[in-house]
């Protein structure tokens, strides 16, 4: 199974990381308050890994999947993607490599609710310059590995709620992007959805060599990581292997 | 400047570039409506109110306007006492018809001038009727002419198949009837369509019964006016000009029944419409005759000047009660995107830009308006044909009361589409915006 | 009174939507309101009085109605020829005279329509003018008195002041006193006169209005032909109509047979009709589109109203279902929940009609004058006082009828939507 990408030739190698966070600080301001998110932390995630992210509400891990996922920007310090330096990217920028490049899955789904599981896949390949033939034969791929090739139909209120999340999925390998970025994506779901959706991802990484990075405060749910990041206060605090099958 | 066709063509332009823009599946925003129905079509209804109305309006106008630019010819010169802006108030002086007629720009045949010389009274007439839904009194606009076929030629009026003009006599005795014990003398006439249709309107369940046209007198049915008995003898064939409105009757006889034994109106046929500019401005300084002159369609385009104020009260309306149409759309945007703050969320990570966004519900609420826009003009256009009465009238002082026929042109339709989505786009803008400034993770959280 | 705040604290808490309703109900009552406002005043005149009726002589059978001023003294007497004929108990004549400011430019500024009447029948005689009260009738007092002694006396319409003046309208008064020249117009040519302004008419129906000496104008038809040797054309038909007022309906009906059979006005013969029955054929030429104004125009905006508030309320019930489930959860009753929506959408309704209703009269009545729409032999019209009532009925109304449906289903939230997930 490969999802093509025209034009997209992959230059990360197994070897050279794939994002590389270098020294990067994140603040907000409250008032006169400065409240530090991420505090000088560098991480380098290699290409084909599957990262799991954990730590304590408040503790940033969110925050610094944004900042991989370009939805945020650092307030100093460099992300790098490939070879691009996503930290120094505009907004609108940031969104033209967000479709080719990250897929989000997220604890609540997000499907638009008026469209059908087929229709919520094709989206992001909207803003691809290809024909209506490649995208039918991409969004039916994705559906298909996600195991929901017979749903393709249905509305997001007429699927349980693990189908809905292997919708999700299947929206965020359908671009083939470089990252899949997943925020809780068990944390709304039953122990047996959560785990089908797990191996799912396991398989993702297995087959088709995708780079994830989880977030997330399910132990059993990290331990399907290749690594595990703990993060505290805005600062890494313990690295260690993870049971990645 | 304001040319509907080129705003239309703008608007199109802009519906396409945003459908170009917007990369969001169209369906999305149609489905959207539909899973909203009862809103979208409350929102829609006000459009369809909005636009009906307008057409509607506009399609008087246009009625009104038709009859002053069908009226008249351009061949024609129409000669009044000097200083009467109107012909109900002119009266030339006997002696200086002649002069006006021999003269040689005037088109003669059989040696004689084309020339229809008139008497035009505004007839104050008791109806008598046992409706209780008709008026009590109308005014009804009587032109008296001495020779039918020449008044005929020079007006270019022709009469509806199965009349007649009225005899050399210009009336006939009637034989006694079911209404009539004794036999009376009838002055005989030619009617105005518009007119046939108000005095048939008169006409009670009975008489209508054994109407021979109900929806209008015809040839051979009677009225009465200034107490005396009338016979129509034929339908003028006046679609949409002013003569319509009139009646045609030998003219000695109308001057004795209401004392106006004067001439108002002299109106000569030139052979050319420049022949016709020349005879004006001659007469204009010819100090023989005390007259006013004027080619006869620049007389019936003076008398726009009412359409003119029509059209700005229409504007006036329409453009406050297009204000409802905008804000219940903007209500509608609103509540419709405050709904969906987690769709956008979902399309910008997806990488769609603030623009397709915009566009997008920009999109859908030129949807509603168009919807609701074109039901407006379909609606509308079932008045197309509408008989009306109103009055056409010039700031000098001029007028005609007239009966039209409501027009709705294609102008009028693609005003309203104009409109429509100059609605839609107003209202939605301000929505659309906000969406547009929705940031991704502030949306989903 | 709790209640009351709790339906306040609804309609203040979605600011945007609750100020896009109140503009669209003010804007469209707006339109309501000019619409009954002309509708009111033809109604009113076309409307046959039981007292006080105010009867029309005219030509019988053409327009415009020329009548020879000898016609003046006996139909002002009512054609009374016997013992036990009605006498009128009052009358007045007029002359119509049209003229303009100016010679070389004539335009609808330039124009200038005068009424030759007797002076004192301005008080009496006059629609509108003789329910006059307070310091606009003692005004006016003043100002007929002095038409009455000074001849050449005109008591002008606001408009004509104003043009003059070529001022605001907030002084027009500045005009009285100052000398005006006016030239006869189309029938009149020839009859050129000299007026001093000795007064104003109040504003509204009579703006564009001037009222004149009869006997002033009279002379000048003398004066013509004293000039030049020859009658005006139209001396001997410079009486355009006669107005009587009489007691009852049974005394017009005797005095209209007692002129229209008289055999002093045989030629031209006369008629004689209710004001009402008279302005309502003037009118004939308008009534199809005052029937528009009744039943298109003022009916779709006020759908239009019920419509947007209708939208307005369904969305916000929609979007509050959860909310009254709780409430229902806490105990409040299904009228109680009905009694909050309906009352918020009345709130704005109501409020919104009022804000109208008075901001229309306003700006109308005391800034523009009245309403300048020229119908008929009318000019502007003035937004009525029974308006300001209109305003937060018509607006309530809509509101109401508006709000049922959504009222309703707010009513019919089941408790249990408590734990329904928001979507």
């Amino acid at each position: 199974m490969t999802l093509v990408q025209p034009g997209e030739p992959s230059t990360a190698t197994r070897s050279t990381p794939i994002v590389r966070v270098r020294h990067v600080h994140k603040y907000f301001r409250r008032g006169s308050e400065q409240i530090d998110v991420l505090h000088d932390l560098s991480v380098d995630v290699p290409s084909g890994e599957f990262l799991a992210l954990m730590g304590p509400s408040g503790s940033g891990k969110t925050t610094l999947l944004n900042l991989v996922a370009g939805l945020d920007t650092p307030s100093e310090g460099e992300v790098w993607v490939g070879d691009q330096l996503v930290s120094a990217m505009s907004e609108s920028q940031l969104a033209r490599w967000r479709t080719r490049h990250i897929g989000f899955i997220f604890q609540f789904y997000h499907l638009l609710p008026v469209l059908s599981a087929y229709e919520n896949v094709e989206l992001p390949l909207l803003l691809l310059p290809l024909s209506a033939s490649e995208r039918r034969r991409q969004v039916n791929t994705a559906l298909e590995l996600v195991g929901l090739g017979h749903r393709m139909r249905h509305r997001p209120g007429q699927l349980s709620g693990g189908q809905q999340q292997r919708v999700g999925i299947a929206r965020a390998i359908v671009t083939d992007p470089t990252l899949i970025v997943a925020d809780e994506p068990t944390g709304d779901l039953d122990a047996r959805s959560a785990e089908e959706i797990l191996d799912l991802l396991g398989e993702l990484r297995r087959v088709l060599h995708k780079t994830i990075i989880l977030v997330t405060h399910d132990p059993r749910a990290a331990s399907r990581a290749d690594r595990i990041l703990h993060l505290e206060k805005g600062q890494l605090v313990v690295a260690n292997g993870g049971g990645g099958s | 400047m304001f040319d509907v066709w080129n705003q239309l063509a703008f608007w199109s332009v802009v519906v396409l570039l945003l459908a170009a823009v917007s990369r969001v599946p169209i369906g999305y925003n149609l489905r959207n409506l539909t899973v909203r129905w009862r809103t979208t079509m409350m929102t829609a209804a006000a459009f369809t109110l909005v636009i009906a109305l307008l057409v509607v309006m506009t399609a008087f106008v246009n009625g009104m306007n038709r009859l002053t630019d069908s009226s008249g010819r351009p061949d024609n010169v129409l000669v009044l006492s000097d200083g009467a802006p109107d012909e109900a108030i002119s009266t030339l002086n006997l002696g200086d018809l002649p002069q006006i007629e021999n003269l040689p720009l005037v088109e003669r045949r059989g040696g004689r001038p084309m020339a229809s010389r008139e008497t035009f009274i505004i007839v104050n007439q008791a109806v008598e009727t046992t409706r209780r839904d008709r008026p009590k009194r109308r005014f009804l606009q009587l032109r008296g002419i001495e020779d039918p076929l020449r008044s005929a030629y020079v007006h270019d009026q022709g009469l509806l198949p199965g009349g007649a003009w009225f005899s050399p006599a210009g009336a006939v005795e009637l034989p006694p009837d079911g209404e009539r014990a004794r036999p009376v003398v009838a002055i005989q006439c030619v009617v105005g369509e518009g007119v046939a249709r108000e005095l048939g309107r008169d006409r009670d369940a009975a008489q209508l019964a054994s109407a021979r046209n109900p929806k209008r007198l015809d040839v051979g049915d009677t009225f009465t006016m200034g107490n005396r008995t009338w016979l129509i003898t034929g339908i003028l064939d006046s679609a949409s000009t002013t003569f319509g409105s009139e009646i045609w009757a030998k003219r000695s006889l109308v001057a004795a029944i209401f004392g106006k034994n004067v001439y108002t109106t002299l109106v000569v046929r030139c052979p050319s419409p420049q022949a016709a500019v020349e005879m004006k401005d001659f007469l204009a300084n010819y100090r023989n005759v005390a007259v006013s002159a004027q080619v006869e369609t620049d007389y019936y385009k003076s008398l726009s000047e009412t359409s003119q104020q029509f059209a700005w009260a229409i504007g006036f309306v329409v453009v406050i009660m297009s204000v409802g149409g905008v804000f219940g759309v903007m209500n509608t945007m609103y509540a419709a995107i405050s709904q969906r703050i987690k769709d956008i969320g979902v399309l910008r990570l997806l990488g769609y830009s603030r623009l397709q966004i915009l566009a997008s519900f920009m999109l859908e609420s030129l949807g509603i308006a168009i919807i609701g826009g074109a039901l407006g003009c379909f609606i509308g256009s079932l008045a197309d044909g509408w008989t009306a009465t109103s009055v056409v009238s010039s700031n000098a002082g001029a007028g005609k009361t007239v009966v039209l026929r409501l027009v709705v042109d294609a102008n009028t339709l693609a005003l309203g589409a104009v409109l429509t989505m100059i609605m839609g786009a107003v209202g939605g803008l301000l929505p659309s915006l906000n969406a547009m400034r929705l940031k991704a993770l502030e949306a989903l959280r | 009174m709790k209640f009351a705040m709790l339906i306040l604290r609804n309609v203040i808490r979605n600011p945007m939507r609750s100020i896009l309703s109140v503009l669209v109900t003010v804007v469209l009552v707006f339109v309501v309101i000019v619409v009954w406002s002309v509708l009111s005043l033809l109604d009113y005149l076309t409307t046959e009085k039981s007292q006080n009726f105010r009867g029309l002589v005219t030509e019988r059978w053409s327009i415009p109605s020329r009548l020879p001023f000898s016609y003046a003294d006996p139909l002002s007497r009512g054609a009374a020829r016997r013992p036990g004929d009605v006498m009128p108990t009052d009358s007045m004549t007029w002359q119509f005279y049209v003229s303009t400011l100016d010679k070389e430019k004539i335009t609808r500024e330039s124009l200038l329509f005068c009424v030759a009447v007797e002076p004192a029948k301005i008080l009496t005689m006059m629609d509108g003018l003789d329910l006059l009260e307070g310091n606009d009738l003692a005004e006016l007092t003043r100002y007929v008195k002095v038409l009455e002694e000074k001849r050449q006396g005109i008591i002008l319409g606001r408009n004509h002041a104003v043009n003059l003046l070529q001022k605001s309208l907030f002084e027009p008064k500045e005009i009285i006193g100052k000398r005006i020249n006016v030239t006869g117009l189309a029938t009149f040519k020839g009859i050129d006169l000299e007026f001093e302004v000795v007064g104003l008419f109040p504003p509204g129906r009579y703006d564009t209005l001037a009222a004149i000496n009869r006997e002033y104008y009279n002379n000048a038809f003398d004066a013509y032909q004293r000039n030049t040797g020859r009658t005006h054309p139209l001396a001997g038909a410079n009486l355009n109509l006669v107005w009587l007022k009489v007691p009852d309906t049974n005394s017009f009906t005797r005095l209209a047979e007692q002129i229209e059979n008289a055999p002093d006005f045989a030629n031209p013969a006369v008629k004689c009709e209710t004001a009402a029955s008279g302005y309502a054929s003037f009118l004939g030429g308008f009534k199809d589109l005052i029937w528009g104004m009744r039943w298109l125009l003022a009916p779709a905006c006020l759908f239009t109203i019920l419509l947007v508030i209708a939208n307005a309320i369904s969305i916000s019930v929609r979007e509050r279902r959860q909310e009254m489930a709780v409430m229902k959860v806490l105990g409040f009753r299904p009228w109680q929940i009905l009694a909050l929506v309906l009352g918020e959408s009345l709130l704005l309704g109501a409020g919104a009609g009022m804000l109208s209703s008075g901001g229309t009269y306003l700006v109308i009545n005391v800034l523009m004058g009245g309403l300048k729409f020229p119908i008929a032999f009318f000019d502007r019209f003035m937004v009525p006082e029974a308006a300001l009532w209109w305003g937060p009925s018509v607006g309530g109304l809509a509101a109401l009828l508006g709000s049922l449906l959504p009222a309703w289903s707010a009513r019919n939230v089941k408790a249990a939507e408590v734990f329904a997930k928001i979507t």
